[in-house]
C-alpha cells in the first residue's frame, strides 16, 4: 500500500489486524509496530483512519422510537396473555 | 474426593428486578419490557429487512423472556441472555425469508491491489468532526448497508459496533469463538468502509 521504504507484504500482515488494533486487543509489541508503520505509510494510515470513522459512525448511528403498535402489544402481552 | 467447581453466577443491575419477578411478582415484568424494548426494536430494525419483522422478533423474544426466566442463572449478565435470545429469534425469522443470502466475505476482496485506487490523503468524511458528517441521510445509508451484509457478518457487526458488546460477550451470545468474532467484523467493518467511501465518492 505504500511506494517505497518497506515492503507491500508488511502493509498486507498489518491490513489483517487494523480491526484488533482499533479494539485495543493486540500486545503492546504489535500496536508499536503499528504506530510506527502509519507514521510511515499514508496509504495504511487512510485506511486506518477511514476504518475508524466506519466503527465511529456505526456507534453514533440515530436510532427509532418505538411504534405505539408495538407497545400497545407488548403491554397486552403481560398483563393480558 | 474431588471438590465439584461452584458455577461463577454474576450480579448486575436487573438481578434485584429478575429476583423480584421469578419470587412471584409477575407484573414487574412490565418494568424489564419498558427498559429493554426500544433497544431491543432497533436492534431488530438493524437485522430485520422489514419493521413488521423487528415488532414480531421484540415480542417472540419477551414471550421466551417470560417463559424461561425462572431457569436463568445469573451466569450471564440478563442483557447478554436477552441478546441471545433475540439473536436466536432474528436468525430464525431470517431463514424463514428470501432476504440477504448467505455468503462468505473475503478479505482479499478488501486488499488494495492497484495503487491507483488507493487514497493518499485522508478524506473529509474520515477527517471532519462525527457530528459534521453524520446526518440522517448518512444514518440511513448504514443503517441499508448494514442490512446488505450478510447474516453471519451483520449479526458480530451489529453487536460489537452498534449495540456495544465486546469480543467476550458477543462470542458467548452468539456461541462462537471469540476468533471468529474477530474474523468475521474485521471483513464486515472493511465491507461497510468500502460502501462508505462509494457513498461519498460517488453516490451524494
Amino acid at each position: 500500500m505504500t511506494d517505497k521504504k518497506h515492503d507491500h507484504q508488511k502493509c498486507l500482515s498489518l491490513f489483517k489486524k487494523l480491526s484488533e488494533y482499533l479494539d485495543n486487543e493486540l500486545d503492546d509489541k504489535t500496536c508499536e509496530e503499528i504506530r510506527h508503520h502509519m507514521e510511515e505509510c499514508i496509504r495504511c494510515k487512510v485506511c486506518l483512519e477511514t476504518l475508524k470513522r466506519t466503527v465511529e459512525l456505526c456507534r453514533n448511528i440515530k436510532t427509532a422510537g418505538i411504534p405505539d403498535s408495538l407497545k400497545e402489544r407488548l403491554k397486552l402481552m403481560v398483563y393480558d396473555p | 474426593m474431588k471438590k465439584i467447581p461452584e458455577r461463577k453466577t454474576i450480579s448486575d443491575e436487573d438481578t434485584e428486578l429478575i429476583t423480584a419477578i421469578n419470587s412471584g411478582q409477575k407484573s414487574l415484568f412490565y418494568d424489564l419490557v419498558k427498559k429493554y424494548e426500544q433497544k431491543l426494536y432497533n436492534f431488530g430494525l438493524r437485522m430485520c429487512n422489514e419493521k413488521r419483522d423487528a415488532e414480531d422478533m421484540v415480542q417472540d423474544t419477551f414471550l421466551n423472556v417470560y417463559r424461561y426466566l425462572s431457569e436463568f442463572r445469573y451466569e450471564a449478565s440478563f442483557k447478554n441472555w436477552l441478546y441471545r435470545i433475540a439473536s436466536s429469534a432474528c436468525i430464525k425469522r431470517r431463514r424463514r425469508s428470501k432476504f440477504a443470502p448467505e455468503k462468505e466475505i473475503s478479505l482479499e476482496d478488501f486488499i488494495p491491489e492497484n495503487k491507483e485506487n488507493i487514497p493518499d490523503s485522508l478524506p473529509p468524511w474520515a477527517s471532519e468532526p462525527l457530528e459534521k458528517v453524520l446526518n440522517a441521510e448518512l444514518s440511513d445509508n448504514i443503517q441499508k448497508s448494514i442490512l446488505s451484509l450478510p447474516e453471519k457478518y451483520r449479526i458480530v457487526l451489529v453487536l460489537r459496533d452498534v449495540e456495544g458488546f465486546d469480543t467476550e460477550e458477543t462470542a458467548q451470545i452468539l456461541n462462537i469463538k471469540p476468533a471468529s468474532v474477530k474474523v468475521r467484523l474485521h471483513r464486515a467493518r472493511l465491507f461497510l468502509k468500502e460502501k462508505l467511501r462509494d457513498y461519498f465518492e460517488h453516490d451524494r
